[in-house]
């Protein structure tokens, strides 16, 4: 920290993109700031009067400083010691009109240049170590290196038993089944625990293991939250996306651009089955936030989903805290407000559209077989007159759709006749959407006429047109499904003004949805209906699936102006949209029209971006280490820890670059080597009170995620299946509110717990006893604490019972003997066979029960309920 | 170092075991208080919050307003702010009539008379100011100053400021009649706090928790044996592993788990208070029971070293808590009904055994009411109701260090917008904080790259409101 203020006050004002202006500034205007402003308002005070800083490039733009030294408002007088002299007045008038040109900004960043997080990354050799025998990988040299000059020695090597569990659980999430252990240990060839290692990383729930670890980071849920917990339909997909990218070891650069800019990218990536594009889908990320159902500000609702969106992007890929500058300069990284609000300028160019991310494949599939359907001829009269107070919004009567996108093929024919009509020209059984550009809503009620198939139940959502305000999908407007055409009407829930925008939209393969006109009206009514219209055929056919996705779209882009303060209502300058300054690369310009999103991902993802790299392989670090090398690998920042192995984080962040951003070449480095074969110990060494130095392995406990996925695969009731719409969580009577699905089975089916819907209002209680991150933002480190909950789940709760039923009952009928059973259990539970003493007392307490199918369930429930289960060496 | 600061300290650097310490001190019998000290003397060390979910009237209650009665159905001469539904500008004068009481003489609705019998014990406040006209941000940001879910809630605060007193029961207690608050379970969370922090929701019945007990598809071993077998297997545990803080904690945890399970019946058993105790607090009657059954409960919580308790108004047929859209007068009637005499009753039972010293009780909604008539031109008085209003509505607090016989601040004649002595819900969170012992610009947890607080960059402490 008093590094850090001895750069500040070694300030010198280092970038001129005025110099004239920097000269006024510095003769004329800072001398007087100096005298007369900065005892209130400047970093050298704790709390600066007002919050406003005139040191800082934010407050010196504040539009209120003329009227203040001017002495025009009565309520607002400075300096409060008396007016400034009418030359100085003048000076300020002029320098204001200069557009107030400052150096004072940049100065920071060219001071903090050389903190360590935004210095390049430097490969250097592996150290050389005194112990040249221990060492299997380059990371050991490293560890081993700082261990020796602490007179530390690393632990002893652990048994393969305990090591197959500790890389199985680390690698996939799941205990190692009884083949697996037994193969290992009858495999004394060198490569063992290499063939172990591809094994594992080659199967398909090493995806779902990591994907979960990086839905911690973006904040992942598929609800909106607030009051109804309205779905987000397609966020499954996104979840299903991160397991096939880190199944498919998709290069973390290609990851990290996806999903910032996936829909945006020259070259949009396809599936492996060429079916849908999985790009479009990255970007998903931007919209898990929490969405007010009925907010009363739109500016303050779409200020705080972009600053969520800023938070989670700068966390998750650069380890930076930039939210912190949304109302002041960052008081500690070199993140002025400026650098904020043009990351804003991006996300505020950038709206949420549901749409088709079918292949061109898939697109000519589908085609082939709704091109050979009938064409539907019909007739319209249509006497429509708008009448006062009615806005028509769109009536459809263009050769085209005009400012509405269109995505998927439902859409595909033009409007017809003043109709856009997803049953046309055989695309009865095709899928698609057609969004409007946003706009503000005028008027309180919105009136559709449309027409289509009416579907029931859970499908019902499929044919509709939907009013989203304020990124809530606020209001929908089902088909009545009678033949003729009918206006549906809703009610914006307030007032006028919401940022809003339209979706029409049809899922479905065997509904269509016609619309009409779509009218803004102070009319409750609607219009009167005469449209005559004869009924067209339906013929509903069996089509390949088309895909959906969350995703997003350039719109309206624009540059954000600086909130000064944080508040939306107090605007000061504009920032051009641009990436960071902070590396003091040369930022890349972003071009009229485009949000800024694409070269923002270029400039994350670009290899000489020193951050992303080292903060990725920390992440991966921590997972098998249990701390990072960074032990905040959310904050790389100077309020974050600096590196315990600098030189190994730098080796590693470059080894993986130069590996093509090859994450499973990283695991690889990582757990083959000799430093994870480390035995546990119960506690640190004095020299090393915090294992920083990793001279042992520290204990792990399971996530709630993966103590619930130990439990069905041990009883045997895991369903393997990967991929596909998440499963409704079980509610039990203890939870309650607005918004309360109807409950999932209480095993989920026996899926993993990833597949599990995670409704924001609803969280399963189990992960949340075992510190589940709320999807609020990004969570690189969970919270392990220790709550009665935990205990009482584990020895109360119904699913518990009913697994460790299961498993009991399996083993019974197995034909097992009892101390059979019980060898069989302990190797499925812990990996190991049991001891002497614990064998005699597992026979004793289950002759104690009623049967021995009753013993068995009774003595799996207390393995479910031991340490050793939910704790990993 | 501070404690203060070393504890900080602890928690940021371990990434293990955080409910370890606090664990370990509560099974020695003390609760985890011993590892916690407030900044100075506190006046009350228990918080009893009785939330009025929805959004009492002020215009109705507390805050009488001549002029809405004098310009009834009459437009209000200003434009007023968004509201949730915006219509409606007619005024509407209060259908109740009001009186004074005590030696302060505050004004008092009939909808609160028991209430009112003890207003020289209450601080009323009139000027209070919050900043969401939505329920669920609003909901959010009464419980933790903040809009967003996801934030620390007061208990969690609270109990991560001073710790828990009592060795079997959680320390932040929500007791609920058939209604959780918009936005859910998410305001009484722990946020970036610690989980042993997060509020436990008690459910109505003698099944208050869940899995407190055995499952019904369990065989009903006693679960003596199973413990007492876990017992033997996880002592081989720690020999396999060492003497890991984490896994004794985890161990020792179920034998709190297990203290837990009898100290909650004992709690909910009633049989030991006397039958004028239960008829006081309206217990056995309708429609008072549930809440009564609630301030009761509230007591013993208190009586048991639980830190902070909150009530959630009950749930009434064809009522939406109190958020009276339509129907105001008689749905503010029976919600007040089903809750005037259960607090009037605490707040006496409190005074009577001595606890109201040491206990701040908190009355009010996440915001008040607009002066002006939604839905007027239906025609059916009766149909009347009023919208959201943060811009100016009344909370009360009384004991625990708060001055009695207050009525601070105003709104102005039409009860729209405090206009004097405004109490921002930060001002409020720092004044309980501050009768707690807790400076509020002092009780913050490193999160985000920010020591985070309860207030977040503001609130001052009201001195007006203490005694």
């Amino acid at each position: 920290m008093r590094l850090f203020f001895a750069i500040l006050a070694a300030l010198t004002p280092l970038w001129a993109a005025d110099a004239a202006g920097d000269e006024f500034f510095e003769k004329k205007i800072r001398p007087v700031l100096a005298a007369k402003c900065y005892s209130c308002h400047s970093a050298a005070v704790k709390e600066p009067m007002g919050g406003l800083r005139l040191d800082s490039r934010a407050g010196l733009g504040n539009k209120k400083l003329l009227e203040a030294i001017g002495y025009q408002n009565a309520a607002l007088k400075m300096p409060p010691s008396g007016k400034l002299a009418d030359d100085v007045l003048a000076d300020f008038r002029r320098w204001v009109e200069m557009g107030s040109p400052a150096p004072s900004e940049r100065a920071a960043t060219a001071g903090q240049e050389s903190f360590w997080a935004f210095q390049p990354v430097r490969k250097i050799e592996p150290p050389a170590v005194r112990d040249a025998s221990w060492p299997r990988l380059p990371v050991d040299r490293f560890l081993l290196a700082r261990l020796e000059e602490k007179n530390l020695r690393p632990a002893a090597e652990t048994s393969k038993r305990i090591w197959l569990r500790r890389v199985t659980f680390d690698l996939v999430g799941l205990p190692p089944a009884r083949d697996e252990m037994d193969a290992f240990l009858k495999d004394e060839s060198p490569g063992a625990q290499e063939a172990v290692v591809d094994r594992l990383l080659g199967s398909p729930h090493y995806g779902e293991r990591w994907a979960r670890h990086w839905l911690d980071l973006v904040r992942f849920a598929e609800t909106n939250g607030h009051e109804f917990d309205n779905a987000k339909q397609d966020a499954w997909q996104y979840r299903d996306y991160v397991i096939r990218a880190f199944n498919q070891d998709l290069p973390y650069d290609t990851f990290v651009k996806e999903q910032v800019a996936g829909d945006l990218l020259p070259q949009l990536r396809l599936a492996a089955d060429k079916s849908f594009f999985e790009s479009p889908i990255g970007p998903s990320i931007l919209w898990f936030g929490e969405v007010l159902n009925s907010a009363t500000d739109s500016a303050k609702s779409r200020a705080d989903q972009v600053d969520n969106q800023i938070d989670v992007i700068s966390k998750t890929f650069l380890g930076l805290t930039v939210a912190c500058a949304r109302c002041h300069d960052h008081k500690f990284d070199p993140i002025p407000t400026a650098d904020y609000y043009a990351l804003g300028g991006i996300m505020h160019s950038t709206a949420m559209r549901e749409t088709v991310i079918d292949s061109p494949f898939q697109r000519a599939a589908i085609a082939n077989i709704t091109g050979l359907l009938d064409p539907v001829r019909v007739r319209r009269i249509d006497h429509f007159q708008p009448r006062p107070g009615d806005d028509v919004f769109e009536d459809f009567t263009g050769a085209d759709f005009g400012k509405w996108t269109a995505a998927g093929q439902a859409f595909r024919n033009a409007p017809s006749q003043g109709v856009v009509n997803s049953g046309l020209n055989g695309a009865l059984s095709s899928v698609g959407s057609l969004t409007s550009p946003g706009f503000k809503m005028p008027k309180l009620w919105v009136h559709v006429r449309m027409r289509g198939s009416t579907l029931e139940g859970p499908d019902k959502n499929d044919v509709r047109v939907t009013v989203v305000a304020d990124q809530h999908k606020s209001i929908h407007f089902y088909p009545a499904g009678k033949q003729g055409w009918e206006w549906r009407s809703g009610r914006m829930t307030k007032e006028i003004g919401r940022d809003c925008f339209i979706e029409i939209v049809d899922r479905a393969r065997d509904g269509y949805l016609a619309v009409d006109k779509i009218l803004i009206s102070d009319n409750e009514q609607p219009p009167p209906d005469d449209f005559v219209e004869e009924p067209w055929p339906i013929h509903p056919v069996r089509l390949p699936e088309s895909r959906w996705a969350m995703a997003a779209h350039d719109e309206n882009a624009r540059n954000a102006k600086v909130h000064l303060r944080g508040d939306h209502k107090n605007l000061g300058a504009g920032v051009p949209r641009g990436v960071l300054g902070l590396l003091g690369d040369s930022k890349p310009p972003v071009g009229e029209g485009a949000s800024g999103r694409l070269e923002l991902a270029q400039w994350i993802a670009n290899p000489t971006n020193p951050l992303t790299a080292r903060v990725m392989v920390n992440r991966i670090w921590k997972h098998h280490f249990g701390h990072g090398l960074v032990r905040t690998p959310d904050n790389f920042g100077q309020t974050g820890e600096r590196p315990s192995h600098p030189e190994l984080l730098d080796w590693l962040a470059a080894s993986f670059v130069e590996s093509g951003w090859s994450v499973k070449k990283l695991h690889k480095q990582i757990v083959l080597s000799s430093a994870y074969r480390m035995e546990s110990r119960p506690a640190p060494a004095a020299a090393d009170p915090r294992n920083d130095l990793l001279s042992y392995m520290p204990v792990q406990r399971l996530e709630g995620e993966a103590i619930r996925d130990a439990m069905l695969a041990v009883s045997g009731r895991l369903e393997p299946a990967l991929y596909g719409v998440s499963v409704v969580p079980h509610i039990s009577r203890y939870q309650d509110g607005r918004g309360k699905p109807v409950s999932g089975p209480l095993d989920g089916n026996g899926r993993r717990s990833l597949y599990i819907q995670v409704r924001r209002n609803f969280l399963t209680p189990m992960f949340l006893a075992f510190d589940y991150p709320l999807p609020v933002s990004t969570i690189g480190t969970r919270g392990v604490s220790t709550v009665p909950s935990q205990a009482l789940m584990m020895m109360n709760n119904d699913l518990v019972t009913e697994l460790a039923t299961s498993w009991g009952r399996t083993v019974a009928i197995s034909g097992v003997t009892i101390e059979g059973a019980i060898q069989r259990m302990y190797q499925d539970a812990f990996g190991r066979a049991p001891e002497d003493w614990e064998s005699r007392e597992a026979v004793a307490f289950i002759g104690k029960q009623l049967t021995p199918v009753t013993g068995l369930t009774e003595f799996a429930q207390v393995l479910f309920n031991s340490a050793e289960f939910i704790y990993v060496q | 170092m501070s404690s203060n600061l070393s504890r900080r300290e602890w928690l940021c650097r371990s990434a293990n075991g955080f409910g370890g310490l606090a664990l370990l001190n509560m099974l020695a019998g003390q609760g985890d208080a011993a590892t916690r000290a407030p900044h100075f003397a506190p006046k009350a060390k228990a918080v009893i919050f009785l939330f009025m979910d929805g959004g009492p009237s002020q215009m109705d209650t507390f805050d009488p307003k001549p002029r809405l009665t004098r310009d009834n159905g009459q437009p209000l001469p200003f434009r007023p702010p968004t509201t949730v539904f915006n219509i409606g500008d007619k005024i509407y004068g209060s259908p109740y009539q009001f009186k004074q009481y005590g030696q302060g003489g505050a004004w008092v609705s009939e909808l609160f008379p028991q209430v009112a019998e003890c207003v020289d014990d209450m601080a009323i406040i009139r000027s209070m100011v919050a900043d969401h006209s939505e329920h669920t941000a609003a909901n959010y940001f009464i419980h933790s100053g903040s809009g967003f879910q996801g934030r620390p809630s007061m208990g969690a605060w609270v109990n991560y400021g001073l710790g828990s007193v009592s060795e079997n029961l959680p320390g932040f207690v929500v007791l609920e009649s058939g209604l959780i608050p918009p936005g859910g379970m998410d305001c009484f969370g722990s946020g970036f706090l610690p989980a042993s922090y997060q509020g436990t929701l008690f459910r109505q019945g003698s099944h208050p928790i869940a899995d407190l007990e055995p499952s019904a598809s369990s065989t009903g071993v006693a679960q003596q044996d199973r413990l007492a077998l876990l017992r033997k297997l996880n002592a081989g545990v720690l020999k396999r592993f060492g003497q890991v803080s984490e896994i004794e904690a985890t161990i020792s945890n179920y034998e709190l788990a297990y203290r837990m399970q009898s100290a909650v019946p004992d709690l909910l058993d009633l049989s030991k208070e006397t039958e004028a105790t239960k008829k006081m607090y309206g217990i056995g009657a309708e429609p008072t029971d549930e809440f009564g059954r609630e301030c009761l409960l509230a007591r013993r919580l208190v009586q048991r070293g639980v830190r902070f308790v909150e009530l959630l108004s009950p749930a009434r047929k064809g009522l939406d808590r109190w958020d009276q859209h339509t129907g105001l007068e008689n749905g503010h009637r029976l919600n007040a009904k089903s809750t005037d005499q259960p607090i009037a009753a605490l707040l006496k039972d409190l005074k009577e055994t001595g606890l109201l010293k040491e206990t701040l009780v908190v009355w009010g909604g996440e915001f008040g009411r607009t002066p002006c008539a939604q839905f007027p031109d239906k025609g059916n008085l009766k149909a009347i109701g009023r919208d959201h209003n943060p811009y100016g509505f009344t909370m009360w607090m009384a004991g625990g260090g708060v001055k009695g016989g207050l009525v601070h601040g105003a709104t102005d004649e039409f009860g729209y917008f405090a206009t004097e002595n405004k109490v921002h819900m930060h001002d409020l969170h720092a004044t309980m904080l501050h009768l707690l012992g807790m400076d509020h610009k002092r009780l913050t947890f490193p999160y985000s790259g920010r020591d985070m607080r309860l207030t977040d960059v503001h609130g001052n402490v009201v001195k007006e409101l203490l005694a």
